[in-house]
């Protein structure tokens, strides 16, 4: 009797723990199956902008960890980036474009400036993989039928937008500008160029007094700010790098013209510039300019997000200029593959797909929490050409601003 | 020193490369595996053959110029952008069909080339180091100062495929085999030169300049001969490299790739062709052993980051070329031959 009893409670309990075993593996059918895309990323981490790669890829993976979790996990699909280091060197991606093509078979590639459309703009017509980035255009990349895409208009447009501000701030004639350039890179000269262009075109917004050609990391431009300031320049743009700004600096400092605003990009902005001068003050009065979020510590939907990343995905990377290149390349990505899948489900995504949905969508400010403005890519072009807009950051009273969000930047006419 | 009962009864047998039938067999493998390596490697291994293959063709060159005939030459690079920009005009604006674009791009280069040649002529050393710097800041002038229209100015050029009797090169296994006859071409062409009795000139005039002349050697045309013919080689890795590519622009032929380039025949032993193309080999496997493995190491080692990681590796890697600068300056193929030498003789020390 007492075994019959046991031996009943034995079955019962194997009959619960079947049960309770099939529903577990039951409960499993409910869990989509995601289909997996990769992302080529190419990274600098040994290169002229190493210092500036973690916050670029930090904040490029920190997107991915969102997007999976909270968009991805629904429509079925998982993006994964692999990144590689190519020195910002055109060789280096040659060689190391066909392994990363056979091996990720990515869906979309995320470079970070010239050297990458140096190497692949010919070979991705036939890769059938478009290239994003997070810097602005260059006039030689000017063309149609591209599988290139900016996040941002040209330099040369970004500018345009901070002068046809200023000059309405200042009021009066045009601004007398003069440029610091450098030819030791084709880029240099590709910015410089487009502004003339632009001052020809549109004299009563600003007149290019003349452009100072230095080397590449210059230590002193006293002389030949001094010349700049014979012609009666009123502001000087430097879109080089961080060294021609702190020489640029300096040598108005010295010249007593300290208050003689400087405006920058993104690359080499106020917040970089003023580190490598030793006090952010040193850089009071001065501009940078460009078509993202301006990193500030204003609560802006911008800075929102990147806190959630930070705090919620364990995201490691900074809030500064080189993070909104991140962001905003790999933002732009993300929507257009949700494009994609909407219109062909998760699965057969591919590189000519993700290329479709860049060009026939646009993409609002929002979709890119205010990282980037409203965006409209067409084929004329690797940037967007029209509806521009730029945001101003300066120092003030020893503070990173944002002194004028969405200024719009006036046409450009190739160059 | 040849093998042991290895014995040249003519002038001919003594001069010539491939000495034994083991060498030849071995070589004939070597060269069927080049051709045969698209089939068994990944495709990135083919991508990085190729790059070392144009590399090798330019650093060729500055063997002939710098480690055979003793010109310091640090600007090998701008000889190799003028051929690039040479064979892209030629192709892309006076649409000139590859087998001609790709020998006239080198001919603009040696021109170009002998113009410091002839500076060569009254300077030597430190100030010809000074001198071909010059042509690397020139030929930056040039093409971003020069008309637009000419050279593309800071836009570059883009240029079609290599087409050759209908068949276009268009994928990556088809440039490599391009690459690899051309290469084996001008290394053929090296190995001539520095057996022939230019090669004997050239390294009179390398070794000591005023006794050459003394004996009668013609010093103002050699060393002028030197750049013109280091420079065609640039050229003609120049104009591959353009067709590889398909976009030529002024940062791909910077200071930094001439220095590369004289590390190259650093590492592998200055005078010798061998050494040259060993001396692209290792480098180039250095650069992308570090570009493979790094991405690898972070991931296995998170709290030391990428940036510190690859930054190591590079001084490792700067490392390496000062350690050949000191501890062995004849480069690899000195020890080659010491090792070679060793096993012939042995068990005999000497």
């Amino acid at each position: 009797m007492i075994k019959q009893k046991i031996w009943a409670s034995v079955r019962v309990r194997h009959a619960l723990g079947s049960a309770a075993l099939l529903a577990v593996l039951g409960s499993g059918s409910t869990v989509y199956a995601q289909t997996t895309y990769n992302i080529a990323g190419i990274a600098d981490f040994t290169g002229p902008f190493a210092d500036v790669m973690k916050d670029i890829t930090g904040c490029r993976r920190g997107v991915l960890d969102w997007w999976n979790e909270e968009v991805g996990k629904s429509l079925g699909v998982t993006l994964k980036v692999k990144e590689h280091d190519a020195r910002y060197d055109v060789a280096q991606v040659a060689s190391l474009w066909p392994g990363i093509k056979a091996e990720l078979n990515p869906i979309a590639v995320w470079g970070l400036g010239g050297p990458d459309s140096n190497a692949l703009q010919q070979r991705l017509p036939n890769d059938k993989v478009p290239l994003l980035l997070g810097t602005a255009g260059y006039g030689f990349a000017w063309k149609d039928g591209s599988w290139v895409f900016n996040a941002r208009a040209t330099y040369p447009h970004e500018a345009a937008g901070f002068y046809a501000w200023y000059q309405k701030k200042m009021g009066g004639g045009p601004l007398k500008v003069g440029v610091i350039s450098s030819e030791v890179s084709p880029a240099y000269v590709d910015i410089h160029k487009g502004v003339e262009r632009f001052a020809k075109d549109n004299p009563q917004i600003l007149e290019v007094v003349e452009t100072i050609y230095t080397e590449a990391q210059p230590t002193d431009l006293t002389q030949q700010v001094h010349r700049l300031l014979r012609k009666g320049a009123t502001v000087i743009q430097v879109f080089n790098n961080t060294a021609s700004v702190v020489a640029t600096r300096r040598a108005l400092q010295s010249l007593g013209k300290g208050n003689l605003p400087i405006v920058v990009s993104a690359h080499n902005g106020l917040l970089s510039s003023g580190k490598a001068l030793g006090d952010l003050n040193r850089m009071e009065g001065s501009y940078e300019v460009y078509g993202m979020a301006i990193p500030t510590d204003d609560p802006t939907a911008a800075r929102a997000f990147f806190e959630k990343l930070r705090t919620q995905y364990k995201t490691q990377a900074n809030f500064t200029s080189p993070c909104m290149m991140g962001l905003a390349t790999s933002l732009l990505t993300v929507r257009a593959v949700e494009q994609v899948v909407k219109i062909k489900g998760p699965a057969g995504v591919t590189g000519a797909d993700v290329r479709t949905a860049l060009q026939t969508n646009a993409f609002p400010s929002e979709l890119t929490f205010g990282v980037l403005p409203n965006i409209k890519f067409s084929n004329d072009a690797p940037f967007p050409t029209s509806g521009l807009a730029v945001n101003i950051g300066t120092i003030e009273k020893g503070m990173y601003k944002l002194v004028e969000q969405s200024a719009p930047v006036p046409n450009v006419n190739k160059w | 020193m040849d093998p042991a009962g290895i014995f040249a009864t003519s002038y001919r047998q003594d001069q010539s490369l491939i000495r034994t039938r083991n060498q030849a067999f071995a070589l004939l493998i070597f060269v069927v595996a080049l051709f045969a390596l698209p089939m068994v490697a990944e495709v990135r291994s083919v991508a990085v053959m190729t790059s070392m293959l144009i590399t090798a063709v330019v650093v060729l060159g500055l063997q002939i110029n710098t480690g055979l005939a003793g010109q310091v030459n640090i600007g090998q690079a701008a000889f190799m952008g003028v051929g690039a920009y040479s064979t892209a005009v030629l192709a892309s604006k006076l649409h000139l069909p590859f087998w001609l674009a790709l020998p006239a791009g080198g001919v603009f280069a040696a021109l170009f080339g002998l113009i410091f040649g002839l500076a060569a002529v009254r300077i030597k050393g430190f100030y010809l180091a000074l001198t071909t710097i010059a042509a690397q800041i020139l030929f930056h002038f040039f093409v971003l100062n020069l008309p637009q229209k000419w050279l593309g100015g800071s836009n570059g050029i883009t240029l079609e495929p290599a087409e050759l009797f209908g068949f276009r090169f268009e994928t990556d296994i088809s440039m490599y085999y391009l690459c690899l006859v051309v290469a084996m071409i001008m290394i053929a062409g090296g190995y001539g030169i520095a057996r022939s009795r230019h090669g004997r000139i050239f390294a009179a005039v390398r070794d000591d300049d005023v006794a050459s002349g003394m004996m009668g050697i013609d010093v103002v045309r050699t060393k002028a001969l030197a750049f013109l013919v280091g420079a065609f080689y640039a050229g003609i890795g120049g104009g591959l490299w353009a067709y590889y590519i398909r976009f030529v622009a002024i940062d791909q032929f910077t200071l930094i790739h001439s220095i590369w380039f004289i590390a190259m025949i650093i590492v592998g032993g200055m005078g010798s062709i061998t050494g040259a193309l060993i001396g692209v080999f290792v480098i180039r496997m250095a650069q992308e052993s570090i570009t493979s493995m790094g991405p690898a190491l972070v991931e296995r080692i998170p709290f030391l980051g990428g940036d510190l990681v690859f930054a190591a590796m590079n001084i490792f890697l700067g490392g390496i070329i000062a350690g050949f600068l000191i501890f062995e300056p004849r480069g690899l193929m000195h020890r080659w031959n010491i090792a070679k030498q060793s096993y012939r003789m042995w068990p005999y020390p000497y």
